[in-house]
């Protein structure tokens, strides 16, 4: 300690002494991220978009997701559905099994089905036929109060009914207002669209699935891709829209085709077009850019004795990418392909179709006697990259995806145990997380915390709204 | 695009007439033998870029695989769909037979806890359908909330 005890040195300050001293004492990145990150205790943290009010009138997966992004950040969303009845994805299950109930009293034997999950989280939930007259005066309170909305109808119906952003930026000039149309304004402008509908007209079917020279067709993606995109896209759209109001004070008004969306993640596809006239072409598990770097089918399952048939039969593909020239050389070396290293030295050659071909299905030939797991094992010792291509249940039971957090179970406070991933699985955020609080609630559950208890309409009135169905 | 095998043996003085599918995605590039559909008979063949390099050649052996389809244009197109055993190739991409199609109840997510998939539910919303953020279990169903007291004894709840 210094003789004068208001002189500040170095060595007696605590922590590190010097830089060797301090590289010594940084904690290793692995521990530093789990203690930053910390999964499970997302609710000690801030919410960084907590003061934000956002509506949405929304359906099925493509709008609501743009507002559950908010939602699970932080903002507060008011979920406004059809009375009685619900936004109609509530209505759809994985073939018809998997429901939660209840939906509404008046309707006991009808539940919310999977179909809704993940789509609207942390959301309040209430009911309103806006385009009565008679609850023109509350919708339009709610603008007022409230930052933006999201709507999905086909153009022109929030027009007519006077509900439109040239009427609503006159009540707040603030307001952000998005209507997420199918095809949006143009020639097409009255189609409706569904995410199907989006894959397929903005040619992202037509280059999704195996060549016809292998039997393939234009597949959709299983499950719906470009919904859960072209949703994300809106809401960096908003968070623009938030900033530039910071900027300006006025709203905007966001215009979003679904049609359009994919064509963003189709890649080189028009450019190629416009340089050359080649219209891009299905390669299925394969890459039509690197080489080997694709999926290939071992010939035996890694389950072959249980019951699950998606078990049995399917947990037999690896993922394998080899297309640096070593790589590649490693590989031919372990499957003894030598003759196909000698023959596609280099990634120019190996990338050509009519390689690819030769190259996969003489790996496949490999393949044909070994299970999946020792595929990977095999190619993994080599130093290659190779990965098995997992179900759902070997994803849940993943310890990497446990240990993150992003898969795990929520104690939801009126349906109970539900296993939730989607809003963990979205990236993190070391000082503001995701989370999520609830999956979705009842049809009209807080009909009167936001008609009572935040626009201050008496609960007789809210009652009697609700008696004529209006709510 | 697909080649056939249209089968001509002779059964019972009539010919088989079947017309077998060969679809690309299995036989692009194969050797090995297939079945007629209908009448059984066994045929090798060698098939490069879908071309039939060798056969169809009968062989008196077991088939490697079954075709995917096959139908009879000469009887009004009477046909084996995919997935019948013995006959054409199993179709694993069939609906599950674990799927029922119809909803499915259940009290206990697959860790055992109390899950709210089971009708009817008994009313339990506030004015105007309003709900609260709580599932109050044991008093709005006492029997399964019975039902996981003893799940709990018996260890049968776990964290994943």
């Amino acid at each position: 300690m210094a003789k004068d005890m208001r002189e500040t040195r170095i060595e007696d300050l605590p922590g590190p002494k010097s830089k060797e001293e301090l590289e010594e004492m940084k904690m290793p990145y692995e521990e530093y991220c789990r203690a930053t990150f910390d999964p499970g205790n997302e609710h000690t943290k801030p919410e960084p978009l907590r003061g934000v009010r956002w509506m949405s009138t929304t359906m099925y997966i493509f709008t609501p997701h743009s507002v559950s992004n908010l939602a699970e950040l932080g903002a507060e969303v008011v979920k406004v559905e059809m009375p009685r009845m619900g936004d109609p994805m509530r209505h759809t299950s994985p073939f018809n099994e998997c429901y939660l109930y209840p939906l509404h009293d008046t309707r006991p034997m009808t539940g919310t089905g999977l179909g809704f999950l993940n789509a609207n989280p942390n959301e309040y939930y209430i009911t309103m036929d806006y385009h009565l007259d008679e609850m023109k005066e509350a919708f339009y309170r709610l603008v007022k109060m409230f930052d933006g909305l999201t709507e999905c109808y086909r153009p022109g119906t929030f027009d007519k009914w006077k509900q439109s952003y040239i009427y609503l930026q006159e009540l707040n000039p603030r307001f952000i207002y998005v209507w997420g149309g199918g095809f949006g304004y143009g020639p097409k402008v009255f189609g409706g669209s569904y995410d199907i509908l989006g894959q397929a007209h903005a040619g992202l079917a037509s280059v999704t699935g195996m060549h016809d020279f292998m039997g393939g067709h234009c597949a959709k993606h299983s499950n719906w891709c470009i919904d859960w995109y072209s949703g994300t896209q809106i809401t960096f759209g908003i968070l623009a829209a938030i900033h530039w109001r910071e900027t300006t004070g006025l709203g905007t008004m966001i215009e979003f085709s679904q049609v359009q969306a994919a064509t963003r993640c189709l890649g080189y596809a028009a450019p190629m077009y416009g340089r050359f006239g080649i219209v891009r072409q299905r390669w299925g598990n394969w890459d039509t850019q690197l080489c080997a770097h694709g999926i290939i089918l071992c010939g035996k399952s890694d389950f072959p004795d249980v019951a699950n048939p998606q078990d049995k039969h399917d947990a037999c593909y690896v993922m394998v990418s080899a297309f640096q020239d070593d790589d590649f050389k490693e590989l031919c070396a372990i499957t003894g392909m030598k003759d196909l290293y000698g023959k596609y030295k280099a990634h120019k050659d190996r990338v050509e179709g009519e390689a690819q071909v030769e190259i996969y299905a003489a790996l496949e030939k490999w393949a044909e006697d070994k299970s999946r797991s020792q595929v990977v094992k095999i190619l993994q010792d080599a130093g290659l990259l190779a990965e098995p291509v997992m179900n759902d249940r070997e994803v849940y039971e993943s310890e990497h995806f446990r240990q993150r957090g992003s898969i795990r179970y929520l104690d939801d406070p009126i349906f109970g145990d539900v296993l939730t991933h989607a809003g963990y699985s979205s990236g993190m955020m070391s000082k503001t997380p995701r989370r999520q609080n609830w999956i979705w609630r009842p049809v009209g559950a807080d009909n009167v915390k936001i008609y009572h208890e935040l626009l201050g309409y008496p609960t007789a009135t809210v009652q009697e709204w609700y008696d004529k169905s209006w709510i | 695009m697909c080649d056939i095998i249209w089968c001509k043996k002779e059964i019972n003085g009539k010919k088989c007439n079947t017309v077998n599918y060969l679809d690309p995605y299995c036989f692009w590039n194969w050797e090995g033998k297939v079945n007629c559909a209908e009448c059984k008979t066994v045929y090798y063949i060698h098939m490069i870029q879908g071309f039939m390099y060798i056969g169809p050649e009968e062989v008196n052996e077991k088939p490697d695989t079954s075709p995917l389809y096959a139908d009879k244009p000469l009887e009004g197109y009477r046909n084996y769909l995919p997935g019948i055993e013995g006959r054409t190739r199993p179709y694993q991409c069939l609906p599950r037979d674990i799927y029922l199609g119809v909803a499915d109840m259940v009290k206990f997510s697959a860790r055992g806890r109390p899950v709210r998939g089971w009708r009817p539910q008994p009313p339990s919303a506030g004015i105007a359908g309003s709900f609260g953020f709580e599932w109050d279990i044991q008093k709005l169903t006492p029997e399964v909330w019975e039902e996981y007291q003893q799940k709990l004894a018996k260890g049968e709840v776990s964290e994943w």
